[in-house]
């Protein structure tokens, strides 16, 4: 039994998605003949089978996202348990079984002056020490040995800070963890200092950044540094559309379709006749050549908590579709999202997000935009609340909306407009079918 | 402006075996028939082994590595016309001239595995070990050629890189040096039109590399690098004269990359795939086996017997290179300076510690 674990394809990668599988569990497979396809951050692949053999377990459906080191196939290959490591990684320390000479093996080599953990605890460093050109000079003109200075930075790599810590006798920073300061060029006062020795506070935990919260992170903190975000808040009054709502789900208790239909198929469509209107909010703007792409089509995202963390499956062609049929989509979708079997086009091509935290908790939330869409939705918890109509008060449902956008295409009067539009579709869900 | 014209130049072409296998008559170098059966066989043995060290990388046998086939004239034709004495100073996608000269697979494969060992080449003599530094080993060339001139030894050296490389000061460096000093050195550059994913006229101005010869006063020509008698003729020719102590060559081996720069790249991502197919068209093996198929000398049984018996072959250096011999994972320290150096010491003491840690990075 052959375990194959999905190797490093490209250089650092760590996952990749599986596109196409070749055999099916059960079928022989010959050495070399084609296993699957797998697409990572760098390229597509055929990986051809490493053994001939029965496939006996595949890694995954297609879709899937599996990480290197992760088994990708079994192959029964007629012997005993074993994983590519036994079986074909290098042995280390054998001796060739070719008749040639040997290599010249070096001699053991000897001990190093100083160790670098001993420079760390410090002693003084032997050799060169890294500093920039201008570091070295400032510390020339100070008469400071740069051997004395303790270094912040990689490998002990001395900054002007360090220096000038020296310099005034300040504490070495060799309390906190190495790491350099990091500052874009050209962001005054941007600088993403060292963290502070958190172990040295308390116990803590270290795991890298991976997979989807990689992607997320990487989306996020580009959409806030390249968007200039502008919130706009509303309370919609969606009591008739509520009414509605329970009643469906009342008399459709069996029926799966009906009994799911919550609130966001309702904003999805309301959204998409708003965005017909307001085109400027279903667009992108490409900063290289300047100029604004508005999108005639109508694909709208929606953001779902899964275990594997968040993803934005999309309803594509939202115009084109009825409330029950964009219903009938998400459940879908939502349900593929969480046991991770959406195809990576289920989840590509949104023009528009909507995020619906509302059923979990909050009263409202400023959601950052899915860059590089325009603007996105955030729906916080509709709720009962006391509320003045015609000069009475009145118990009714408000849903709290956030349209987050972006400021460099569109304008707060835009905004406004937007969410009156669909503030006036969600509240009156029948001057909105009558306009239909 | 009034002005005289004081230089002009122009670059010669070669091509003597065209796509149909058909040999130019006026310009046939006349190898034996067993010479170009050798040739083809050590062609073929490129091209299978080069397919295997990619089925290889995709299992997680082998790391990243340049795939070399398409270029197995422009690699196998010069090597062909090298003496045991002479040098060769490769760059990173020549596996057939490595082939040629003797060095075994298994090497190669170590080498592309990540192992220091695979940087010595037992047994072969003047071969220097593949270079990926862009361009770095066109210097070395020089150097080495003017040393063969020093010590008037009647040697001369073979120099590969590539088109990219060309953009790289070492390369005006080596060859302004290599043509002051008349050094018996064959610059061959494997223009094969991409430097990963920049193309050929993002990368340059000239119309050729050829013409590049021209600024430095030496010869330079320009050749179909899928034509492996004429990568042979016009690298036999420059070797003479090297060696006769006239001074370097460049030669342009026009030809094509037709797999990925590398393993880690996508090459359908920055070309299309009708380009790749006309060049699949101009295959250098299909056009050798036209040729000895027209000659008689080859035959499907032969093919297939030679399929089998470079699968066998290939089958056993995969297997020495999976068994092999593995020293320990800090020789790479121990070639850095002849002598040892603390700073040296220093980092090797912090690579054993983080081996030790069992911390990896990347
Ligand atoms: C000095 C240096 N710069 C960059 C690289 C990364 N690199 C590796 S190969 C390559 C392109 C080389 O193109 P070319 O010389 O045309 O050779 P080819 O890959 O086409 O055979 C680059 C930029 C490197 N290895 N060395
Ligand atoms: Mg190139």
């Amino acid at each position: 039994m052959f375990k194959f674990k999905l190797p490093d394809l490209g250089e650092g990668i760590h996952e990749g998605e599986i596109l196409k599988w070749y055999v099916q569990e059960g079928e022989a497979i010959a050495e070399d003949a084609p296993l699957v396809d797998v697409e990572t951050d760098k390229a597509a692949v055929t990986i051809p089978s490493p053994k001939a053999g029965k496939v006996v377990r595949l890694g995954g459906p297609v879709g899937d996202t599996i990480e290197v080191g992760a088994i990708i196939a079994v192959i029964d290959d007629g012997t005993e348990e074993a994983t590519q490591a036994e079986a074909s990684a290098p042995v280390p320390d054998q001796a060739p079984p070719s008749p040639e000479p040997e290599d010249p093996v070096p001699a053991t080599p000897t001990a190093p002056a100083v160790a670098p953990a001993a420079a760390e605890a410090g002693l003084v460093r032997v050799g060169p020490v890294p500093a920039a050109p201008a570091v070295r000079r400032r510390a020339r003109e100070l008469g400071i040995d740069l051997h004395q200075v303790p270094g912040s930075g990689p490998a002990g790599r001395v900054s002007n800070e360090d220096l000038e810590r020296f310099a005034a006798g300040g504490a070495s920073p060799a309390a906190t963890p190495a790491g350099p300061a990091i500052s874009p060029a050209g962001i005054p006062f941007f600088q993403l200092d060292p963290l502070p020795d958190f172990a040295s506070q308390g116990p803590v935990e270290r795991e890298p950044v991976r997979s989807i919260r990689r992607k997320v992170a990487r989306k996020m903190v580009t959409s806030m540094v390249v968007v200039p975000h502008v919130a706009l808040m509303d309370d919609v009054d969606v009591t008739d559309l509520e009414e509605f709502r329970q009643q469906r789900k009342a008399a459709s208790a069996a029926d799966e379709a009906g009994a799911r239909l919550s609130l966001l198929p309702f904003v999805v469509k309301a959204v998409t006749e708003c965005l017909v209107e307001f085109p400027m909010f279903n667009a992108s703007l490409d900063p290289q050549r300047e100029e604004i792409i508005t999108k005639h089509f109508y694909n709208i995202g929606f953001a779902a908590d899964t275990p594997r963390g968040l993803l934005v499956p999309v309803v594509h062609d939202a115009d084109s579709k009825s409330i029950a049929e964009i219903s009938a989509e998400i459940t879908r979708l939502a349900l593929g999202a969480r046991a991770g079997t959406l195809a990576p086009a289920e989840m590509q091509g949104g023009t528009f997000t909507i995020t619906n935290v509302g059923p979990i908790a909050g009263t409202r939330l400023i959601p950052t935009i899915n860059y590089p869409e325009v603007a996105i939705i955030g729906m916080g918890r509709a709720e009962q609340k006391v509320v003045v109509r015609d000069g009475e008060i009145a118990i009714r449902t408000i849903l709290p909306l956030t349209l987050t956008f972006d400021h460099r295409i569109a304008d707060g009067a835009d905004a406004a407009r937007f969410i009156r539009r669909l503030g006036e579709l969600l509240s009156s869900p029948l001057t909105w079918l009558l306009e239909r | 402006m009034p002005a005289k014209q004081t230089y002009k130049f122009s670059i010669p072409h070669l091509r003597i075996l065209d796509q149909d296998g058909k040999v130019n008559k006026k310009l046939d170098p006349g190898l034996s028939d067993e010479v170009l059966i050798t040739l083809y066989r050590r062609m073929v043995l490129a091209r299978e082994a080069d397919q295997r060290m990619l089925r290889l990388q995709r299992q997680g046998r082998l790391g990243t590595f340049s795939p070399s086939t398409g270029q197995e004239a422009a690699a196998c034709g010069p090597a062909l016309a090298m003496e045991e004495s002479d040098w060769l100073v490769p760059a990173f996608r020549e596996l057939g001239a490595l082939l040629m000269r003797g060095v075994p697979l298994h090497r190669v494969l170590l080498f592309w595995g990540g192992f220091e060992e695979g940087n010595i080449f037992p047994g072969v003599e003047r071969t220097l070990p593949i270079a990926v530094i862009v361009a770095s080993q066109i210097p070395h060339a020089a150097g080495v050629a003017y040393t063969m001139k020093y010590r008037r030894e009647p040697s001369a050296v073979l120099c590969f890189f590539g088109d990219g490389a060309t953009s790289e000061g070492d390369f005006h460096e080596g060859l302004n040096f290599a043509s002051v000093w008349k050094a018996p050195v064959v610059f061959i550059c494997q223009n094969n039109q991409w430097a990963i994913s920049t193309p050929l006229e993002r990368q340059m101005n000239s119309e050729t590399v050829a013409q590049k010869a021209v600024a430095y006063g030496i010869p330079g020509i320009r050749v179909d690098g899928n034509d492996p008698l004429a990568m042979y003729a016009a690298t036999h020719e420059a070797l003479e004269r090297a060696r006769a102590g006239e001074g370097p060559t460049l030669i342009e081996a026009l030809t094509y990359r037709l797999m990925m720069h590398t393993t880690a790249d996508d090459p359908s991502k920055y070309r299309s795939d009708e380009e790749v197919q006309a060049w699949k068209d101009r295959d250098p093996l299909r056009r050798m086996r036209r040729l000895l198929d027209s000659r008689k000398l080859w035959s499907d049984t032969e093919e297939e017997a030679l399929l089998a018996q470079v699968k066998v072959q290939i089958d056993g250096e995969v297997k020495i290179y999976e068994q092999g011999v593995r020293a320990k994972p800090d020789v790479l320290f121990d070639h850095v300076w002849a002598e040892r150096y603390p700073e040296i010491e220093e980092q090797r003491a912090a690579f054993l510690a983080r081996q030790q840690g069992g911390e990896t990075h990347g």
